[in-house]
């Protein structure tokens, strides 16, 4: 799978054109676009230069395509919005005329430019000129690129055996495609099995999700692995190999669910279905619709331990001989194309908030422990006792908000547990309607289909919504009944409730063992712990990975038709990827100049992919280019320049650099932003119309691991006043972690002006995050004041001494001036 | 009680007293009404709500506010304070308010008694020939107000 031989030099002379878009009055109204187009056809290599109204619009394009053949350019620059959002118009347009799509370069004059600097026409104007400068520079460097094409494994991997994982895999197996559907407990079903009604239909639970469990349960195309773990995953998308750990089940699949073992077995423990509230046996099923219909034991709780046996009970009564003390684990190894990740969320335990007395008040339980007690399967037969004294409460109070909207535990709305408070009311209200029922609550927030109907119905029939929740839960040790101490705020008045029940209704919170999955998959997690889809618009099941997509709750908190509607569109771009058969990975990968590489090992070292293995026999660096992501840290770190970042390359980014400083370096900044965070940090504050000081000038890399101290060096000896590197925020980095490498190379530098005696302040480092337009804005102020702040001595100095240290030869290491 | 008048509100309010030191969290309080749940004060003076407080800080209530008397019956408890799910540190918003108010003019007078005895004796009651003739019996050296000290703190 080597990738063609990258064209170092063009050997046909540049001719450019460029385009200055005026978006309307987005740009034109600030920025003077026939100056700049003025200036454009001035610099060497620009054939044309022109300045239009719209360039995006269909008569734009035409017009770039006309040009390319009849003034036989070779490059395309548009100065116009970010590459973020029209590159891809532009290339196809490239692409049609005849030109390599590659050979397209953009300037963003209006993220960066018109839209934070309103108020600054002339600067504007300037800026706009050196951003135009800085793309001409590149794009004369740019080469054609060929895009790599990978084949897909036509099978698909599905974590998780909720109602999400379970219509995931229920789509694409009936697409015709091959599926595993690995589940970790005993029985698939998740957390939709244990609610007793949904809502806002008011449907039975599991009787509108057992007909699909079974349907999984004996598709053709479906391998159900139930008590199954990923244990590890290699390869990338379309080639994914994953090892799983199939779990003993010590019952074999003859058992035909009788249950005659569990009646003469002697060990008890919590049943984990039922939230605790019953016991259940070490064989069990754990609930009477679960598939497979097989029991298992708990060997945890079982008296036969490590191969002695102690008891053989139910092995005794099992007529058709299906247990079997002595199985063992399986590892597994599939080989599929996609992944579907669906792992659910936990519930959380309200325990630490001690003045609701959750544990120590028996009458004071969960919203899922009231699922359990409201359920006809569950341990009270369906009837809403109290856990004290085992009568039917009179007056129940709801707490909303418990777990969720609050630092000191989730911060963010878990978004269903409004609803289902209601729903449950009205479950009271339909089996014992003489009980009065009080809903405390922050906002009531019912907002979906046929969500606010529900709310209305459960006030029409008698449901109290008190605005303010408790801060306090008080019991009467005799009666076991509970005061709720609080303030209804719409009456700015306190309040003494006394109920005989208070269910708290809690959040929900990710998976105890997510950060296991988010290891194993390279994936991202969002600061609330929730795994983070590729873009949150426009790309909301995908995740960050090729070939790995999210559904249902692992994705954030939703109710059961946002996971299916979320499963079913995984399911589909899953199915888009392996009905192609091929995917083609965008040309930024790295590749290996295997005649400078000394072996030395450095790029394997921080590749965040372990894409790069070195040769066993002579030591030089393998890149795989299907799994490369194009990060481009492998390419700052090498000592001996032998790797190159396709279409990023050194001698791509010092011309940048040199365009940047060509005039008045000592007025400017130069900053390296990476394209998912701080670079489209720097969009977010332009589309919000943050605005800023002039002087700063962005070069765009994949990711900041791509910056090399080099790069660095090299703007200061320019005469840059300050520098700025930037990227993802710790943890976030859309490259799994490659901009720790990016902080320890900052941290070089910084040493190195130190013992130089260099005002290391000059230097600056910032995670900002795609959502953080107003940090950068901030982070832009102070760089300002730094670029004031340093003498005409300082950069002189630090162009004397600044110099760089001596490496192996290669190409690129420093540009020729 | 007279409507709210959006010309006697001034929605800089809230972004002045953020700009004060423990004030800097109050744009984040969405009247749960924790706070006043939980305070003791609010139960024996109802007048006394931290909730209503912060909502009219947030709508610019600074006239109305800093006037009230009610400011200074926090007992600075912090219960508040630890049971916010924002975190919006309202014990703290008390004494920025105070500040405020003194700043103004507005303090209670008996504050400024309070105060003077202070910037006399050093300490907020007056030891006399009384407390000293104790002391003495006690074998405990005679002390005599020197507030110094304290004068150069209360300087402004």
């Amino acid at each position: 799978m080597t990738p063609k031989k990258v064209q170092r030099k063009e050997k046909e002379e540049p001719r450019i054109g460029v385009y200055v878009c005026h978006c309307g009055l987005n740009i034109g109204g600030v920025v003077d676009c026939a100056r700049v187009a003025e200036f454009a056809a001035g610099l060497p290599g620009v054939i044309l230069s022109k300045d239009n109204l719209y360039t995006c619009s269909e008569p734009g394009q035409e017009l770039i395509k006309a040009d390319i053949k009849e003034h036989r350019l070779n490059r395309v620059v548009v100065a116009s919005c970010t590459p973020r959002l029209h590159e891809p118009t532009f290339r196809a347009a490239c692409e049609d005329a005849g030109l390599n799509p590659y050979l397209f370069e953009m300037a963003n004059i209006r993220e960066h430019c018109s839209w934070v600097h309103l108020h600054d026409k002339e600067a504007a104007t300037e800026k706009a000129k050196d951003l135009v400068r800085m793309a001409v520079a590149r794009s004369k460097l740019l080469a054609a690129q060929e895009p790599l094409e990978v084949p897909v494994t036509r099978k698909a991997l599905v974590i998780g055996g909720g109602v999400a994982g379970i219509q995931a895999a229920l789509d694409l197996a009936d697409s015709g495609y091959k599926v595993y559907l690995i589940e970790k407990d005993p029985s698939i079903g998740g957390r939709m099995a244990q609610i007793d009604k949904t809502f806002p239909t008011m449907d039975c639970s599991i009787c509108i999700l057992a007909p699909k469990m079974s349907e999984a349960g004996r598709h053709p195309n479906i391998e159900l692995l139930t008590l199954s773990e990923i244990e590890g995953v290699e390869g990338y998308v379309g080639n994914f190999t994953v090892q799983v750990r199939k779990k003993a089940r010590f019952v074999t699949d003859s058992c035909t669910a009788c249950g005659d073992c569990v009646k003469v077995c002697p060990q008890v423990a919590p049943d984990e279905f039922n939230a605790g509230l019953s016991m259940r046996r070490a064989i069990y099923m754990s609930f009477a619709q679960a598939v497979p219909s097989t029991y298992q034991i708990d060997m945890d709780l079982c008296l036969n331990k490590h191969g002695i046996i102690a008891c053989d009970k139910c092995f005794q009564a099992c007529q058709r001989q299906c247990v079997d003390y002595s199985q063992q684990d399986q590892i597994l190894t599939l080989d599929v194309g996609t992944i579907i990740v669906a792992t659910g969320v936990d519930v959380y335990d309200p325990t630490p908030l001690t003045e609701f007395g959750y544990r120590k008040f028996p009458n004071v339980i969960t919203s899922l422990e009231f699922e359990r007690l409201i359920n006809a399967g569950g341990p009270s037969g369906g009837n809403l006792i109290r856990p004290s004294d085992q009568k039917i409460p009179k007056t129940v109070a709801f707490l909303q908000c418990i777990g969720s909207r609050s630092k000191r535990s989730n911060i963010y709305c878990s978004n269903i547990c409004c609803m289902n408070t209601i729903k449950d009311a009205l479950l009271i209200k339909e089996h014992w309607p003489e009980t009065k029922i009080l809903v405390f609550y922050i906002d009531i927030r019912a907002f979906g289909k046929g969500f606010e109907d529900l709310f209305q119905r459960a006030r029409r029939e008698g449901v109290s919504f008190i605005r303010g929740v408790p801060g306090e839960i008080i019991e009467d040790p005799e009666t076991n009944s509970l005061t709720l101490i609080g303030e209804d705020t719409l009456l700015s008045q306190l309040y003494r409730y006394e109920v005989d029940m208070a269910i708290l209704s809690v959040g929900i919170e990710p998976r105890k063992d997510s950060p296991v999955i988010q290891r194993l998959l390279n994936l991202s997690c969002a600061a609330d712990g929730f795994f983070l889809e590729a873009h949150p618009k426009l790309r909301p099941v995908d995740t960050p990975t090729g070939g790995i997509f999210l559904a249902g709750c692992a994705e954030g908190p939703k109710d059961i038709k946002d996971s299916v509607t979320q499963a079913s569109a995984a399911a589909s771009r899953a199915n888009i990827l392996m009905a192609q058969g091929k995917v083609i990975v965008e040309a930024i990968t790295a590749v290996v100049d295997e005649t400078l590489c000394q072996g030395c090992g450095m790029c394997v070292k921080v590749c965040p992919y372990s894409t790069i293995r070195e040769d066993p026999e002579t030591k030089i660096a393998q890149v795989t280019q299907a799994s490369c992501a194009g990060c481009g840290t492998c390419v700052a770190e090498c000592p001996f320049s032998a790797i190159t970042q396709r279409h990023f390359t050194d001698a791509q980014i010092f011309a940048q650099i040199d365009a940047i400083t060509e005039e008045a370096p000592e007025t400017k900044a130069v900053a390296f932003c990476c394209n998912w965070c701080s670079y489209a940090g720097a969009d977010f504050a332009g589309v919000s119309r943050m605005q800023y000081p002039t002087p700063i000038r962005i070069i765009r890399t994949m990711c900041s691991g791509r910056i090399s101290t080099e790069f660095i060096e090299y703007a200061f000896r320019r005469g840059a006043a300050a520098v700025l590197v930037s990227g993802c925020h710790i943890g976030d980095c859309h490259y799994i972690n490659a901009n720790h490498q990016t902080e320890k190379r900052v941290n070089r530098v910084w040493k190195k002006m130190e013992r130089l005696g260099l005002d290391k302040n000059r230097l600056q480092l910032a995670w900002i995050s795609a959502a953080e337009g107003n940090l950068f804005a901030r982070k832009m102020k102070e760089i300002d004041e730094i670029i004031q702040g340093v003498t005409p001595e300082e950069i002189e100095k630090t162009k004397q001494i600044l110099v760089p240290k001596k490496k192996g030869k290669g190409e690129g290491t420093e540009p020729k001036e | 009680m007279d409507p709210i008048d959006l010309k006697k509100l001034d929605p800089d309010f809230k972004h002045r007293l953020a700009r004060e030191l423990g004030g800097e969290q109050i744009k984040k309080c969405f009247s749960c009404g924790v706070c006043s749940a939980r305070c003791p004060i609010e139960k024996i003076e109802p007048e006394y709500n931290p909730r209503r407080i912060i909502r009219m800080i947030l709508l610019g209530m600074e006239e109305e506010l800093l006037k009230e008397e009610f400011l200074w019956h926090c007992s600075t408890c912090y219960t508040c304070q630890e049971s916010c799910p924002q975190e919006v540190d309202f014990t703290e918003v008390i004494f920025v308010l105070r500040n405020m108010a003194v700043r103004k003019g507005l303090a209670p007078a008996g504050l400024g008694a309070a105060r003077n005895l202070l910037d006399q004796q050093g300490r907020m009651y007056e030891i006399g020939d009384f407390e000293n003739e104790k002391r003495k019996e006690m074998g405990l050296p005679e002390i005599k107000g020197n507030a110094k000290d304290y004068r150069e703190l209360l300087k402004d």
